[in-house]
């Protein structure tokens, strides 16, 4: 699609509608509250001073954990992709036995992350824990801490954000015409050939995606190396977050999450650079549907299957832990003895009996599912019109749009109520701090990146010629986009409403400075219920909430993925796959949030 | 195909909504009955970073029986001092209390918090206090414990600094990983005020520095989520910081013993205090509440209640013993609190950037 002349773009009165809005929205809420935080962060006294970067330039921790964390970041995108392909091919390519069991085990990286993920391959791996234990039984010799430093905190968060390929990659290989891949058979191609030369390809562009995303996640990991990380293996985020609580270091922590902010858009710019060289799109007009193979050579075929199961341990165990665990004591769970009879319910019951009660989950369930239906549904407009018009106007509105994935969580909070807690013609001469708003204008405004990436990717992938014909017969823009677009991306966006709101859920970050002090979500009450008693119940009730809110996000990736996943096995594959074809630009990234600490859960990692 | 996925992504959709059309309802009334007089009403907002443990749920129901509404906001210490500031033009809260001193002079200083004398200042040690805005209700000693089990009272270390120039304490006590909590910060406070020279970088000599490099070089990093006691109970470490208050209780749940050192120089108190917001629109109802919250009543159950040390003279009658008969032997730390809280920030800083390792 080549540029619109920007003149022509105006014309139309849609897009001036639009553009107003979003004018205003970004003016008000992304541009300006961050300008007044940077202004106050950088300039304290009027005057710009190079400390921050003097400081940081001469420690050597600070030089060695942003050392760390691109090291990570660099190891993580091919280990990542080294498993996630595996697993993608084994749930959805190969004819394995149990295949099915085989998914959900992989998808649970779906329903949880951070901290208790880590804390669960500890139970498992750590020096007392199940398989160090049996280890030791072998070898007696060996090192019982051997589950620590880079190789740990590698092996853990490898396994514990594969959540993009079982989303990304799956859908990609769904989209693969099965018709290619029969032909090249009766060519004589091997399964191995064919997986090298025709499928792989295909996946190229996805491929190039989610490695932004692992490489982004590792940017930002904060919890993997501070549980598992020990001396040798810290990283950047847990200093960033020190700093941003610091009044007079507050410029260090905006400095480092800007750098790592520019990462994220170099890599982002460098991918979409290489992306422009090829054509990966090749998804014919009468595709047919991808069946799964066999893998003819016995003894691969029980290798796979072999390693198929291992991984599918590796997945499965600490989620079992974590929810025996939950029903354990605090100290239970710190010391890693666990005996059947300790297991009782009185976590769940401390947790579920406050005076609170169930309002925080409502409360967050509420705001999350807002702010998510808020950021999608605005954004259909938004990200349709960028796609269709590719001129320096969409581009410098589309880099505006990022700026929530620069700043950490706690600055753009800092900078809405900086700017709205006297009343202000941006917003109509309101006054939004203590009111129940800005926490929802928070919310919208951290997951529109994201948003903005994947529904962009989803209406490139819509057939242009439905939109002509349509036009051709007198159909006018809104109508077309009601009738013909909306209906094409509505799975997509139905998706990343969904992960809009899992990652949502349990926010603190944003939440701890603007929420209505009558209206608290469940991320405030998760910190005082879990933080500074971190001796026993603290510890307990931190299970218990992880395993609470894998529930819920279990319900909601069921509702959107499950479900419609398994018709989409079912049925014919949709002329337009879903979101199968995102190229290298429409990448979700994690960093950004980076820096917001915000990687609690996994899930909210690719989702920011 | 596209039906089914449009009628699924609609049901999503609609459940979402849904959600939030009937959580709307209850959220709502929710909120009128804590507020009748509409918007926040004469609920009173009050932060705290001492709400953990039950304490927050504790107060509210007993400020109800006296008939104050309030609403507690949990929030880390750094955390609530950085809402009070930011939110100063348009304050939110109407009271404030548990930071300890420096905090609240982070506060004092943005100019956030209105004068008030409570009606039991004279029950307390002003000296705790600025005994202008902020005004003490529970003290907290900053201590290093010990495995009792493991060391005699004799063979353990007498002071911090053994930690890191005795080899038998060396590797055997957990160091923090990160300053951002008030107790490190404490312990930093009281070794550092030892070492104060106005010449040396940010008012501390160069010997002070390197007590704090040794400190980092040869203690063992704190592991997240996982309490030092449980890391005594294991043997990994045998002693490290703690606030007096955590440790009858985490005895017990850990199953280990644990004496504390009372350094010759004494130690660093930590005392939470209690202060009105400037700019409360409830004012006289936040005074009173201040009153009714300090009291030497309410004060004692706390105490009782928590296994505090209360600040309040008369209040102590109802604590808990053992915990008055330690604070009444217990040497407190000579801690200049102004040059400590002007200095902080850098102190913190200039620890993570360059002796954390």
């Amino acid at each position: 699609m080549s540029g619109t002349p920007v003149r022509a773009m105006v014309r139309s009165p849609f897009v001036l509608v639009v553009g107003v809005i979003l004018t205003w929205f970004i003016a008000a809420f992304l541009v300006w509250p961050n300008i007044n935080v940077l202004i106050a962060t950088f300039f304290p006294d009027g005057s710009f001073s190079g400390r921050a970067a003097e400081k940081l330039f001469s420690s050597q921790r600070a030089m060695k954990a942003l050392g760390n964390s691109f090291l990570l970041a660099v190891a993580l995108s091919i280990t990542v992709n080294a498993v996630g392909i595996f697993i993608v091919l084994v749930t959805y390519y190969f004819r394995i036995r149990g295949s099915r069991i085989l998914f959900l085990g992989y998808a649970t990286t779906f329903i949880y992350g951070g901290i208790v993920l880590a804390a669960g391959y500890k139970f498992i791996y750590g020096d007392k824990g199940i398989v160090t234990s049996l280890l030791l039984q072998v070898f007696p010799s060996m090192d019982p801490a051997w589950f620590s430093g880079f190789f740990a905190v590698l092996v853990v968060m490898t396994f514990a954000t594969t959540t993009n390929h079982m989303l990304f990659v799956a859908n990609a290989l769904k989209g693969v015409d099965y018709q290619t891949i029969e032909a090249a058979k009766n060519l004589g191609a091997s399964t191995w050939t064919i997986l090298r030369r025709i499928v792989l390809p295909m996946l190229k562009p996805t491929l190039f995606a989610v490695t932004i995303l692992s490489f982004l996640t590792g940017l930002g990991a904060l919890s993997a190396p501070q549980v598992l990380g020990g001396r040798e293996f810290q990283t950047i985020t847990p200093m960033i977050l020190t700093f941003t609580n610091s009044p007079t270091s507050r410029d260090l922590a905006a400095l480092l999450a800007v750098i790592l902010g520019l990462a994220t858009m170099v890599m982002l710019a460098v991918m979409s650079r290489l992306e422009k060289g090829g054509t990966y799109f090749s998804v014919s007009k009468v595709s047919s549907e991808l069946q799964k193979q066999d893998i003819t050579n016995p003894v691969a075929n029980v290798a796979v299957h072999a390693v198929a199961y291992l991984l599918f341990a590796v997945y499965t165990l600490p989620v079992v832990l974590i929810v025996l665990y939950s029903f354990a004591d605090g100290a239970a769970i710190q010391t890693g003895q666990l005996s059947p009879g300790s297991l009782t319910l009185d976590n769940y019951v401390r947790v579920l009996t406050q005076p609170a009660g169930l309002r925080p989950f409502v409360v967050s369930v509420v705001y999350s599912a807002l702010a998510a239906v808020i950021a999608v549904g605005g954004l259909l407009f938004v990200a349709r019109l960028l796609q269709k018009y590719r001129n320096w106007v969409a581009s410098v509105f589309e880099y505006l749009l990022h700026i929530p994935w620069i700043l950490p969580s706690a600055l753009l909070a800092l900078g809405l109520i900086i700017s709205y807690d006297h009343p202000n013609p941006l917003v109509g001469g309101a006054v939004l701090t203590g009111t129940t708003v800005i926490l929802l204008i928070a919310f919208v405004t951290v997951k529109i990146p994201f948003t903005l990436r994947m529904l962009k990717a989803s209406f490139a992938s819509v057939n242009s010629s439905l939109e002509e014909a349509a036009a051709i017969m007198g159909a006018k823009t809104l109508y077309v986009f009601r009738r013909i677009l909306l209906p094409l991306v509505l799975p997509a966006a139905a998706a990343i409403t969904a992960l809009n709101f899992n990652s949502l859920l349990d926010d603190y970050d944003t939440a701890i400075f603007l929420a209505h002090p009558l209206v608290q979500p469940l991320g405030l009450v998760i910190k005082a219920n879990t933080d500074g008693a971190e001796g026993t119940e603290g510890v307990a009730n931190t299970f218990v909430y992880t395993v609470l809110l894998m529930v819920i996000t279990g319900v909601t990736m069921y509702l959107v993925y499950g479900r419609s996943g398994r018709r989409r096995n079912r049925k014919r594959l949709p002329a337009v796959p879903p979101s199968g074809s995102i190229d290298a630009t429409d990448v979700p990234p994690a960093a950004g949030s980076t820096a917001s600490g915000a990687d609690s859960r996994v899930p909210a990692a690719p989702v920011r | 195909m596209r039906k089914l996925q449009t009628l699924v992504a609609a049901a999503v959709a609609v459940t979402l909504l849904a959600g939030c059309g009937g959580e709307a309802a209850p959220g709502a009334s929710g909120e009128a009955s804590s507020a009748p007089a509409g918007g926040s009403g004469d609920t009173l907002v009050v932060y705290t970073n001492s709400n953990g443990e039950g304490r927050g749920d504790w107060l509210t129901q007993k400020a109800g029986e006296a008939g104050f509404k309030i609403e507690i906001v949990g929030a880390g210490g750094a955390d609530a001092t950085n809402k009070l500031i930011a939110e100063k033009n348009n304050p939110i809260a109407d009271v404030a209390f548990g930071l300890n001193n420096m905090y609240f002079s982070q506060v004092k200083a943005a100019d956030a918090l209105e004068p008030y004398k409570p009606a039991w200042a004279g029950e307390v040690d002003t000296q705790l206090a600025d005994g202008e805005t902020y005004w003490p209700l529970v003290k907290q000693a900053i201590l290093l414990g010990y495995n009792s089990d493991k060391f005699s009272k004799d063979a353990a270390p007498k002071d911090w600094t053994d930690l890191w120039t005795k080899d038998e304490f060396k590797a055997r006590y957990e160091r923090v990983t990160g300053l951002g909590t008030a107790t490190a910060q404490l312990v930093f406070a009281g070794i550092l005020s030892r070492y104060r020279d106005d010449s040396g970088d940010l008012g501390i000599s160069d010997e002070g520095w390197k007590q704090v490099e040794q400190y980092f070089q040869n203690g063992s990093p704190a592991v997240a989520k996982t309490d030092l006691f449980a890391r005594i109970a294991s043997g990994e470490v045998d002693m490290g910081q703690m606030p007096s208050s955590i440790i009858a209780d985490r005895e017990k749940s850990f199953k280990v013993n644990v004496d504390t050192v009372i350094p010759s120089v004494g130690v660093p108190l930590a005392v939470e205090q209690i202060a009105l917001v400037k700019g409360t629109k409830k004012k006289d109802q936040a005074q009173k509440f201040i009153d009714w919250f300090g009291s030497a009543d309410v004060q004692g159950q706390f105490a009782k209640q928590f296994n505090s040390m209360p600040v309040n003279k008369s209040a102590q009658a109802q604590a808990n013993p053992e915990v008055v008969d330690f604070f009444a032997d217990l040497k407190q730390q000579d801690i200049d609190w102004e040059f400590v809280q002007e200095n902080m920030g850098a102190w913190v800083e200039k620890i993570e950037l360059e002796y954390m390792t």
